[in-house]
Formats: C-alpha cells, sequence, structure tokens
C-alpha cells in the first residue's frame, strides 16, 4: 500500500533534483536537439565480459534527465555492445525498490540518488561497494581520467565513504540552493552583503505590493534551509553536524553561533506569503512562478521544475531566472556554499559491475554529460562544461575559491537515520518559523530534546 | 409386522446411509479446507509471527541481518516524540471519528426509513467509499485550499458567508480537517450496513408506534437500536481495524505526498511508513515492526472491549 502511495505520487517530488516533464514547450533550453542528434563519442573503457547490466534510475523516462541517460544508454551499446536494461523507478526507487530487494539477489548493479540519501540507506547497512576503481578509468578524452575531469568537492569528503572508507558515489549531477527571483520583475538584484541589505528587498517587494518570499511549509526540509545556512555561517563546515551529534545537546548552547543563527532566521518568517504554514506543495511555489510573490529559497532545481510548471500552464508566462545567496550575517566567520551530489553507485551483489562501472566513466565523457546542464537544466561536478544560464550565479558561488563547501545541511537529515531530524530539528523550527518559540527558546529545545533523543537512542 | 420391519429396515438403511454421507463428509473436509488454510498461515499467520520475532531485533531492512535486541524497539518507539504524535492522532481517529461517524449514520437510519427516494439517497451516501483514499485525499487537498484571492472551496464558501478563510492544512489543524474528511468519507458505508439491518426489521413494529404517537427518536432508541445491535457491534468493529490503518488521506492531505508529512499530524501508518521507505535516513525495519506489533496489539485490545461492552442477548424475532 504505501508502496503503491509513493510511487503514483513520485511526480510530485522534487529534493530529489529537477522534476518530470518533456523541454519541448515555449521554455525549451537552446541546444537541446542539437545534444539528442550528436554522434556518440568512443568509449574508453569496454567491458571484457558482462553483455549486459541493470539499473534501477531515479528519474522517469519522459524526464530530461531520462531523455540524458537513454541517449547514454544508446551510444554506450553502440560502442561496447553492452545493452542496459533499465527501470524508470522515481526519486524514492532507492527505499521503496531496491532497499527490500537487497534482501534478494534481485538487485540491479546500478543505482543513483544523492550522496546523503544513498549513505543512509543503502551504503550505511552495507548494500554498495568501493568505486574507487572507477576513479582511475578513462573517459574517452585521450588520457583523462574520471579523477581528473571531475572536481574533487563533488565526491571527496567523509560522508561518501563507506564502512572501509572507499567512496561509493561517483557524481554525475552537483546542487546547492540559492535565493531564486525573476529578474524581468525584480530587476537586476545583486548578492546582498549583509543580513540588513537583503530584509531590505523583502522590504521593496512588500512596498511594490508583492508577497516577499515563498515557501512550501510542508516540506520538513524546505524549512531546514534558513536556519541551517545561517547557522553554517557561523559555525563552519561541520559545526551543524558536531552539535547535532552531541549527546549531550549542550553544544547547542555553548556555541554562540547557534543562537546568533536563530536570532537572524527569525527575521524572515514575516516575509513569508499568507499561506505559506497551511501549504501543499508545490502550491506556493507556484505562485512564486506566478508571480505573486518576489524570492524564493529551494535548491538549484527550482528553474526546471518552475519552467515545467509554466509550460503546463500554456500562459506563455516566462521567467528570467537569476539567484542570489545568503548574505554573511553580522559576526559570522564562514563564507559558506551548500553543495549536494547526485550521483550512480554500484550494489555490493551486482553481477555486472564490470559494465555498470564502465558507463559511469563513459557518463562522465563531457560529449554525454554535457546533456545534463544542455537538456536537464542542472549543474554537473566538471568545471569545463557550459553552465545554464539560469543557474550561472550559483555555479560562481560553487567555483569561488573564498568559499568554503558545506554538505548540504551540513549532512544532520541523515543523523540516526534521519530520524533525529524528524523528532528534534523539524519541530522546534517549524515552532521558531511561526514565532511560537523565540530564538533562545529555540536553541533550549534543541539542546534539550536533543539530550532526550540521544539518551533514548543508546 | 411387514409394515415394522420395513420401517426398521428402512430406519437401519437411512442412518446406514447417514453414516457414510458423514463419513463422505468428513473425509471432504481436508482437502476443500487445507487449500485455504496453507494460504492463510502463508501470507498471514506466518508473516504476522515474523513481524512479531523481527520487532525484537535491531534490523536495517536493506540486506543486513536482524540482531536481536530486547526491547530497545519499543522502548525507543515509546519515548519518541513522533511515536507519541501518531499514537494520539490514531486514537483520535478511531474515537472521535467513529463517534462522529456512527452519530450520523444512527441520523440517517432515522430518517432514511420512511423517507421518500431513501433508496437514491442511501446510494449518494454510498459514493465517497468508491473513491480511493488516495485520490480523495488529493481532492481535499485542493477543497481545503489556503490562498488568499484563488481559495480552495471551503475557505470560498467560508469567505462567502462572510467568515474568515481558515488555515485547514496546517500540521495543527490536519488532524481535525482528517477526521472530518474520515466522517464524510466512511459514514456512507456504515449506513449502507445498518440500514441492511434496519430492512429486516418488521414494519408493523414501527406501525405499532406510529399509532402510539412515537417520537423518530423514540422509534430509533426503543425498535432499531435494539433491532440492530449485532450489526452496530459489527460495524464498530470494522471501523475500529479500519481507523487504526489510516494512512493514505492523511499522508496525502498533510504533507507533500512524496515525503512523511510533519510529524505532529502522523498516525501510526505513517509512522511504519516513515520507519521503512519514508525517510530520508536509514530505514529501520525493525522499529517499524515494532509499530506494527503495536497496531496489532491495540486492535485486539479495542475489538475485545468493544465486544464486551456491545454483549446482550440477541432478540429474536
Amino acid at each position: 500500500m504505501a508502496c503503491a502511495v509513493g510511487a503514483s505520487l513520485l511526480l510530485a517530488g522534487c529534493g530529489g533534483g529537477a522534476d518530470s516533464g518533456s523541454d519541448t514547450g515555449e521554455n525549451a533550453l537552446p541546444g537541446v536537439d542539437q545534444y539528442l542528434n550528436a554522434p556518440c563519442p568512443e568509449a574508453a573503457v569496454k567491458p571484457a565480459t558482462d553483455k549486459e547490466f541493470t539499473y534501477w534510475a531515479m528519474w522517469t523516462a519522459d524526464e530530461p534527465q531520462g531523455k540524458v541517460l537513454q541517449k547514454a544508454f544508446k551510444c554506450f551499446q553502440e560502442k561496447t555492445g553492452v545493452k542496459v536494461n533499465v527501470q524508470w523507478l522515481g526519486r524514492k526507487a532507492y527505499t521503496q525498490n531496491l532497499v527490500p530487494a537487497l534482501n534478494t539477489d534481485a538487485v540491479p548493479d546500478l543505482f543513483d540518488q544523492d550522496v546523503s540519501k544513498v549513505g543512509a540507506a543503502i551504503a550505511t547497512p552495507g548494500g554498495t561497494q568501493s568505486v574507487d576503481d572507477v576513479f582511475a578509468m578513462k573517459v574517452g578524452e585521450g588520457d583523462k581520467t574520471v579523477k581528473d575531469v571531475l572536481s574533487p568537492s563533488s565526491y571527496d569528503f567523509p560522508q561518501n565513504k563507506d564502512r572501509e572508507g572507499h567512496n561509493f558515489m561517483v557524481p554525475y549531477t552537483v546542487q546547492s540552493s540559492a535565493w531564486w527571483f525573476n529578474k524581468d520583475a525584480a530587476g537586476d538584484v545583486q548578492q546582498p552583503k549583509t543580513m540588513d541589505d537583503l530584509t531590505a528587498l523583502f522590504d521593496k517587494a512588500k512596498a511594490d505590493g508583492k508577497a516577499a518570499i515563498s515557501q512550501d511549509g510542508d516540506i520538513p526540509f524546505y524549512n531546514m534551509y534558513f536556519f541551517t545556512q545561517l547557522a553554517e555561517r557561523y559555525v563552519g563546515s561541520g559545526g551543524l553536524n558536531k552539535a547535532a551529534a552531541d549527546k549531550t545537546g549542550q553544544l547547542w548552547k555553548t556555541d554562540p553561533g547557534f543562537l546568533k543563527a536563530a536570532n537572524e532566521t527569525a527575521k524572515l518568517p514575516k516575509y513569508f506569503i499568507d499561506g505559506w504554514d497551511a501549504a501543499k506543495f508545490p502550491q506556493v511555489q507556484q505562485r512564486w512562478a506566478d508571480g505573486d510573490s518576489r524570492y524564493l529559497y529551494v535548491g538549484t532545481w527550482a528553474p526546471s521544475e518552475t519552467r515545467e510548471y509554466l509550460d503546463k500552464q500554456g500562459a506563455g508566462t516566462k521567467i528570467n531566472y537569476s539567484s542570489f545567496q545568503f548574505p554573511m550575517p553580522a559576526g559570522a566567520t564562514h563564507d559558506t556554499v551548500e553543495q549536494m551530489s547526485i550521483g550512480f553507485a554500484v550494489t555490493k551483489k551486482a553481477k555486472h559491475a564490470e559494465a555498470a562501472k564502465a558507463f559511469i566513466a563513459y557518463f562522465l565523457n563531457k560529449d554525454i554529460l554535457s546533456g545534463i546542464p544542455a537538456v536537464a537544466d542542472n549543474l554537473v561536478p566538471r568545471a569545463d562544461l557550459a553552465v545554464p544560464d539560469d543557474l550561472k550565479q550559483v555555479k560562481a558561488a560553487m567555483d569561488d575559491p573564498k568559499k568554503e563547501h558545506v554538505l548540504q545541511y551540513d549532512g544532520i537529515d541523515g543523523i540516526a537515520g534521519g530520524k533525529w531530524q524528524t523528532d528534534v530539528f523539524d519541530p522546534a523550527d517549524t515552532s521558531l518559523l511561526k514565532g511560537e518559540l523565540n530564538p533562545q527558546q529555540f536553541v533550549d529545545q534543541l539542546a534539550a530534546k536533543g539530550a532526550d533523543f540521544w539518551k533514548n537512542q543508546s | 409386522m411387514a409394515t415394522v420391519t420395513t420401517t426398521a429396515a428402512r430406519d437401519r438403511g437411512a442412518r446406514a446411509a447417514g453414516a457414510a454421507h458423514l463419513r463422505r463428509k468428513r473425509r471432504l473436509f481436508w482437502p476443500f479446507a487445507a487449500p485455504a488454510l496453507v494460504l492463510y498461515l502463508a501470507f498471514l499467520v506466518l508473516p504476522t509471527l515474523a513481524t512479531v520475532v523481527l520487532s525484537f531485533t535491531s534490523w536495517a531492512g536493506a540486506g543486513d541481518t536482524p540482531k536481536p535486541n530486547g526491547v530497545t524497539n519499543y522502548t525507543q518507539m515509546w519515548a519518541s516524540d513522533s511515536f507519541q504524535y501518531a499514537f494520539r492522532n490514531t486514537l483520535v481517529y478511531v474515537f472521535l471519528g467513529g463517534v462522529g461517524t456512527f452519530a450520523l449514520a444512527f441520523l440517517f437510519t432515522m430518517v432514511l426509513r420512511d423517507m421518500r427516494g431513501g433508496k437514491v439517497v442511501r446510494a449518494i451516501l454510498f459514493f465517497p467509499n468508491i473513491v480511493a483514499p488516495v485520490a480523495l485525499g488529493m481532492f481535499l487537498g485542493f477543497v481545503f485550499k489556503y490562498q488568499p484571492g484563488k481559495q480552495g472551496l471551503a475557505n470560498y464558501v467560508l469567505e462567502h458567508v462572510g467568515a474568515d478563510a481558515a488555515k485547514f492544512l496546517a500540521p495543527a489543524n490536519v488532524t481535525g480537517v482528517v477526521t472530518a474528511s474520515l466522517i464524510w468519507a466512511s459514514s456512507g458505508f456504515y449506513i449502507t450496513i445498518l440500514m441492511a439491518a434496519v430492512d429486516r426489521i418488521p414494519p408493523y413494529l414501527y406501525e405499532d408506534a406510529e399509532l402510539g404517537g412515537a417520537s423518530p427518536w423514540q422509534k430509533f432508541r426503543n425498535i432499531t437500536l435494539p433491532m440492530t445491535w449485532d450489526v452496530v457491534g459489527v460495524a464498530g468493529v470494522l471501523w475500529t481495524i479500519n481507523a487504526l490503518k489510516i494512512f493514505e488521506l492523511v499522508f496525502v492531505l498533510a504533507g507533500p505526498g512524496t515525503y512523511a508529512p510533519p510529524n505532529q499530524a502522523w498516525t501510526l501508518g505513517v509512522y511504519v511508513f516513515d520507519r521503512t521507505f519514508g525517510s530520508n535516513g536509514t530505514p529501520d525495519f525493525g522499529a517499524a515492526c515494532a509499530c506494527a506489533v503495536a497496531m496489532i496489539a491495540l486492535v485486539s485490545i479495542l475489538v475485545v472491549l468493544l465486544r464486551r461492552l456491545m454483549r446482550r442477548d440477541a432478540i429474536q424475532f
């Protein structure tokens, strides 16, 4: 029953990246057909024995990512003779299909999701195998290997290591989050330098008779953005994670950064659109696309998701997408940018691991991977590929050498199998945003509930 | 004499035939019962036992081996806020929803019996039951939408009668909204069951009451209720079982439909889902089994209590 519900509603998903829909409407990106009809690049790695492998995809066949992958399958079969048996299962494939399958021998060779999800649900129980050998494979561009073409920050971090310390995922998409706005409506807004600059923008929106911020309040991990973004700037990469994992909960109180971040967070909800807290995703996001509000804080899937919605509306509305990052709040010392990698992993029981790994390397070839920005309007972990116009500002922030990279939410969504977030963080966070808790009470509640939680876990 | 022997012989013959028939019947018992028993054992009894066993283990359910951990799953579950919310909400659905549904059902049984076009009304009342709860949840999501200037049906009506629009889908209000939706959606089913029982009551009882000048309430109190008592009991058990496993309506109405809604709105079903496929974290099938066992225990207790409460001598008519 649960599976059926999940499966039937997969397309309402988010978080796992851009959503379904074809980019063939009036808002289609340039170069889609060009990419899909381009000749196939040569494969540098050809599996010796495998003639096929099985892949359970987090996308659906008609999504832009699905189209890119289908082109890659076709080319891979043409150049290596290996057939890809794909099942398009959608965002929850890794839990609803793969997790139960891991108890049997009928597992796919290849699957994909973001690194936090794969780490928590599949790698932690021991369902993945090392993909370290993939990094030495050639991608079909002379002597360049996977390691040569990927940005290290996209795969080289502790959350991408299994129990033996090997990488379990090879990224092909990177995501971040930002404040999104429509240049045609808001003007060419520059990156705000201080929180006052930011709230001034919101005040201006209100003065113009618009709501300032659209926020789908029924998705807990969307509500998480505000506090975590601000807290990361005070405590840096790993700081939030450490506090969340602190058995006594006292870290929330001893590090003054958390209270400061809560104070800054509390400045935002008064700008939220009326009805944000009684919302049903994606209604509020769509109100942003319709122009009811000026700003929206979500991940880099915002342009593709809202573009698809506008396409379906068919009113001919176009958004001139642009974005900026959170400014540094007063007294903050870490100029951070969040990053989340989505990529391929290979199951431990894979029968055709060789072919699956060869495909991963092939997919990172620039002529194949360029479909992710060109067709799916997403960023890739390669610095040398074109960036979609919508995401230029995000990409600049991610490539800025002065910025400190933090895993999305600093990985607190994966702590204690996700239970810490559900039991401790989300209720406190919702109350803070609704004004039911003041910043001091919010921090105190995180400390107290956190301590209770860990006492109960041990 | 002859007649006597013949009757005796006939009796003997009949007895022999009867005995043979019984023997044949006995011989046929197992071939007929075995398939059903095997299926029942394989698909219900054994999985239930496995659930109980697994609830005492630490098991992610993702290809790892279950490790016994005593009652840890139960103690952790009881101490978790999410479970407390889920437990409370589920009881709200069972009791408040139950009271509401049966109040509505009784009300209709009072009216429907001597109403013209009652059959048609009955059919209409049954409609919401045909729709899948998921679809119902999505539909109600639109009905209860809160968006100034573009309100959903419920708020549109509220605003047009001069009231303020309400934030129906806020996590704190969702339980109330789902309870009301549930009453609306399921009362038709129970009305149908109760009306089937009411139709069996001899009409002369009502005619007699009519002559005595009884009010509809008196008729209900003194004729309908006592005469349908056993059916009401069965309907109550059905309701309890159905209300305890509420999942889809809450899941779709309170959240985005892909991920579990905020834990304030959870039910035990959502808790089980979240511990298996629902969260973004590590699945915890051991904890999910513990919650499933708690659900089985809760159903058993409530049903036994209800049966005791409803026990009366059957009325012969």
